[in-house]
């Protein structure tokens, strides 16, 4: 990352390739829409790279490039909803000669597995088993402390044990 | 159903990769490159904690050196001590937290709003510890002078601490124009303490306390204007 604030373009594409996958992956998570993921991951490196004198080196990166990720799915969901209330949504599925999308990629496990969760849950745990974060790097990333941050693991934790342990789920395999 | 076996589950979900298409990242790469150029970091956030101390005190002692310093002249030791060391206090705490809306991934202790209701109620239970004839005394027109003045001293303390910050980046700048707007408005408070010789309670916990409320709102008005147009960022 110092490399990248000394202007060395080596160092900023190393960065984008080793950390788009996971970045893609909590872009899209909870995106109804997965051309939006690839949208959100541009929009979030050009953040990244406008504001990244704002890093300060030797602190950890990824709480402060999730801090900024973060913000673009929040201003894209905010603009979302925005944008439903003023117009009629497209329903793809009334359309029977769209061409079915194709079969989900097995990323998607964890995004299934997540789906009962709320939306601040879920963040937190994305950034726990994806980015494989700290508690203390997940708080910095989303603004609250830590307490507050285990408490939504717990919550989280709770809520699965729930989900986890209904019969129909075991029967189909999702839980071993 | 135990918590490793939770972890476990989730482990292996979390195991699998996903792909970015590598036309993405070249797209991404070569909007980064023409843009590509040194740039200087920020200094530790000690340093910018503490300029937008000093600016704050500058902008409250300006203010009081043109219009007079009789207020802390009519106080007693104790008062002067307990009154402008909780406001140094406060001056800290929104600073060090508006430093924290300028970094991303900083650690945050408490929310804009929380440290604008922090600073209130510390504000009011200060003026209501050491204030108490409760006679009102001509509120409004003692009132709305002091309040135009305490915001009119907010004003340039919280722009100017927003010039200080200006390499950093405001993540959501409704927040940080609200924390900006309460560092303002605890400038103003201080101009006032320097200079108002009305130590009635009513005149205190109303007027004076109002400056940081209504310049944190207004501070958050003018981030609301500037998260909707990003252009002027």
């Amino acid at each position: 990352m110092a490399a990248y604030q000394a202007g060395d373009f080596a160092a900023a594409r190393s960065l984008i390739d080793r950390l788009s996958p996971q970045l893609h992956r909590f872009l899209g998570a909870q995106s109804q829409n997965p051309s939006d993921a690839d949208d959100l991951l541009q929009e979030a490196w050009l953040r990244i790279h406008r504001a990244r004198r704002s890093y300060r080196p030797g602190k950890p990166v990824l709480p402060w490039i999730y801090a900024i990720a973060r913000r673009v799915r929040v201003d894209h969901y905010r603009r979302g909803v925005r944008t439903t209330a003023h117009e009629k949504r497209w329903d793809p599925l009334d359309d029977e000669t769209t061409a079915s999308p194709p079969e989900a990629p097995r990323a998607e496990e964890l995004e299934a597995l997540l789906a009962p969760l709320s939306a601040s849950q879920r963040e937190v745990l994305e950034m726990l088993k994806v980015a494989g974060m700290s508690l203390e790097e997940v708080a910095r990333a989303t603004s609250c402390s830590v307490g507050s941050v285990k408490q939504k693991v717990h919550r989280a934790y709770e809520k699965l044990r729930q989900t986890m342990s209904l019969p129909e789920l075991k029967r189909s395999g999702g839980v071993q | 159903m135990k918590n490793a076996e939770i972890e476990e589950v989730l482990d292996k979900a979390s195991s699998a990769r996903r792909e970015v298409p590598a036309e993405l990242l070249d797209r991404i790469a070569a909007r980064i490159a023409p843009a590509m150029r040194p740039v200087r970091a920020l200094p530790p956030a000690w340093v910018l904690t503490g300029g937008l101390v000093v600016i704050s005190g500058a902008v409250a002692l300006l203010g009081a050196a043109r219009v007079g310093f009789q207020g802390i002249e009519a106080l007693t030791a104790p008062a002067r001590l307990l009154i402008f060391g909780t406001l140094a206090l406060l001056a800290c705490v929104a600073a060090a937290h508006l430093v924290s809306e300028w970094i991303p991934g900083s650690p945050r202790r408490l929310s804009a709003v929380s440290l604008l209701a922090l600073v209130v109620i510390a504000l009011l239970g200060l003026f209501a510890l050491l204030f108490h004839d409760y006679r009102a005394e001509r509120f409004l027109a003692a009132g709305l002078p002091c309040l135009s003045a305490g915001l009119l001293h907010a004003a340039p303390a919280a722009l100017l601490g927003w010039w200080w910050l200006r390499r950093g980046w405001a993540l959501d700048p409704v927040s940080a124009g609200l924390a900006a707007g309460v560092l303002g408005g605890i400038a103003g408070v201080t101009l006032l303490e320097l200079h108002c010789t009305d130590f009635h309670p009513l005149h205190l916990l109303v007027w004076h306390t109002l400056v940081v409320p209504v310049s944190g709102a207004l501070g958050a008005v003018v981030g609301l204007v500037l998260r909707e147009r990003p252009l002027l960022r």
